[in-house]
């Protein structure tokens, strides 16, 4: 039954469940043995102290009183024990490598919002050369600007607070329906805009960007956002209208326009001007992203995958569409995480005493949110390869400053922008949904697909059909599990697992690896 | 002993108690355990007395 079966005996609680009980946060933390637990312990230790650097400013504390999504980011230790569950050796130095680092990048965005935030900070000086950026959108048209500082307000504020804390977003929409907003939309984007309604968003920058991102929620929330923005605080704020046909030849030169008025427009409004020689620096790094992002799935496609799960995704999100080339410390970071990867290939590590079956996990995922796909190893032995949205560009972009490549430029980033995260496989037509799902499955010799079905969005909702007709076709264990992303109270973490339980169970005919977190008592916790 | 000599002993004494006092917080998620019993509820309690410009 198994593909690959783990001859290295598993050091330290072989049964996870005994870590939960009914309240917020574990009973205890993990026992790993000796060597890894003293690892996690330290890694615990350092991340308390880029939460301690953060907090000690009397602007952050003053900033922790007033933002009532300050107060999920007490569950930092917590989030890293959900994403850490089970893990040995190294897929838990890749996954501490990572997070720790997307913790600090987050940490270091909350501080620089707060540092400009009118309220709290107020360093105008600071303010002024900040351009707000949409959360949901590729940062690629701020690469030629090193001197300004791209805020992405709504990373911390509604992304990674509900990473940290299942109910981060409920309040928030309360807010937005409580103001005739409707509920079927997607709650990311309708929480955000309970932020926005709510007056809780820090409120800098010279000017900001939005993007039409891939749905009747983000639309509807940008519109609104954007109006407080420009009639409230004077913040100017620009609509880049990528197109949904990304794969079309005919949409390249309106796209590629579109970058040009983003870039002419905050030039006009921060009277910064664009640098060339920084936007091809910034696009080796890119070109360098890619490339590691390709190596590691092509170790995911052998039968010791190694950087897998919503930490794949979550860095990849930050790293690609977040950084795009701005950083060079994420360099450092591939770096070290290669080199884990290769480490765990050459020894073989596994993650669980078996591996049953290889996983794409297609769909609008939640995974951030509940440790679904880490629960799915060590619960199941189904090994998720990758997913969605990790699942974006593999080709190179133009990174020599010529005068031909300055013109390519703007095509490359209207590429970059049309194949954000999400964008590139819901929209764009049947090729990129359903035809490259199939494609992946083949080159990553997967098994079994997991197919998220989000209540509130109707991005795969024509497709349903096709997808079980075409999975039956190719003899690909399909599975769908029904969650609503940010609104537990719709689909409680346990009924969303429960899904997959009785799939295993019932279609498969398979016991669990590990019984003990079959049933978890988390609907409560953080 | 002279204060000088007394000093790696005082500093792996330290260090010793640190780590004991730290492991015990780590292990027992002590941490965690703290700031959602003690500190959330009062944040929340503060969020939802600040008069707040709500519009749409």
């Amino acid at each position: 039954m198994a593909f690959a079966v783990n001859d290295k005996k598993r050091v330290g609680e072989k049964q996870l469940g005994v870590l939960f009980n009914e309240g917020k946060v574990r009973r205890r933390r993990e026992w790993r043995g000796i060597k890894d637990t003293l690892y996690d312990y330290g890694r615990w230790l350092y991340l308390l102290s880029i939460l301690a650097r953060v907090i000690i400013k009397p602007r952050n504390v003053k900033a922790m009183f007033r933002y009532r999504w300050f107060a999920n980011y007490l569950a930092v230790p917590h989030m890293m024990d959900k994403f850490t569950m089970g893990l040995r050796d190294e897929p838990l130095r890749i996954v501490h490598t990572a997070m720790d680092f997307v913790v600090k990048d987050v940490a270091t965005c909350i501080d620089n919002s707060i540092k400009g935030d009118r309220r709290t900070g107020n360093n105008v000086k600071y303010s002024d050369k900040c351009v707000l950026w949409d959360e949901n959108a590729m940062t690629a048209a701020m690469m030629g600007f090193p001197t300004l500082n791209c805020i992405l307000r709504e990373v911390p504020t509604m992304f990674s607070a509900n990473l940290l804390n299942q109910h981060s977003g409920l309040h928030y929409l309360d807010v937005a329906q409580q103001f005739g907003i409707p509920g079927d939309v997607c709650p990311m984007p309708e929480a955000e805009l309970g932020v926005s309604i709510d007056d809780d968003f820090p409120v800098l920058g010279k000017c900001a960007v939005q993007v039409n991102t891939t749905c009747d929620g983000s639309l509807m929330g940008n519109g609104l956002i954007a109006k407080r923005l420009e009639r409230e605080y004077g913040i100017p704020t620009f609509q880049l209208v990528a197109p949904m046909r990304h794969t079309e030849e005919d949409v390249q030169k309106y796209a590629a326009n579109d970058i040009k008025k983003a870039i002419a427009f905050i030039e006009e409004q921060t009277g910064e001007k664009w640098d060339w020689t920084h936007y091809f620096e910034c696009a080796k790094r890119v070109n360098q992203t890619t490339r590691n992002r390709v190596a590691w799935l092509e170790i995911n496609s052998t039968p010791y995958p190694q950087f897998i799960g919503a930490t794949f995704s979550l860095y990849n999100d930050t790293n690609y569409m977040g950084n795009c080339g701005r950083f060079p410390i994420f360099a450092e970071i591939d770096k070290k995480i290669m080199k884990y990867v290769t480490h765990g290939y050459k020894n073989k590590t596994m993650m669980a005493p078996e591996y049953r079956h290889r996983c794409i996990v297609w769909g609008v995922q939640p995974q951030y949110i509940i440790d679904m796909l880490n629960w799915m190893v060590h619960c199941w032995g189904v090994v998720p390869l990758t997913d969605m949205l990790s699942m974006v560009i593999s080709e190179e972009i133009a990174e020599e400053d010529t005068p031909e490549n300055r013109e390519q430029a703007y095509y490359d980033m209207a590429w970059l922008t049309m194949n954000m995260i999400m964008r590139n496989h819901t929209h764009g037509g049947y090729k990129v949904l359903v035809d490259e799902l199939w494609e992946y499955c083949e080159k990553m010799n997967a098994d079994m697909v997991m197919m998220w079905e989000h209540m509130s969005c109707k991005a795969l909702t024509g497709m349903h059909g096709q997808f079980e007709e075409q999975a039956r076709e190719r003899g690909i264990n399909l599975v769908w599990v029904c969650h609503d992303l940010a609104d537990p109270r719709v689909f409680p973490r346990q009924a969303i697992r429960d899904q997959f339980n009785q799939y295993m169970r019932t279609v498969m005919r398979e016991e669990p690896l590990d019984p003990t977190i079959e049933v978890l008592p988390d609907n409560n916790a953080w | 002993m002279s204060k000088f000599k007394k000093l790696p002993l005082m500093m792996l004494g330290g260090g010793a108690s640190f780590f004991a006092v730290t492991f015990i917080i780590y292990f027992f998620n002590l941490d965690m355990k703290f700031l959602s019993s003690c500190v959330e509820p009062i944040l929340l309690w503060n969020y939802d007395r600040i008069p707040r410009k709500q519009y749409i």
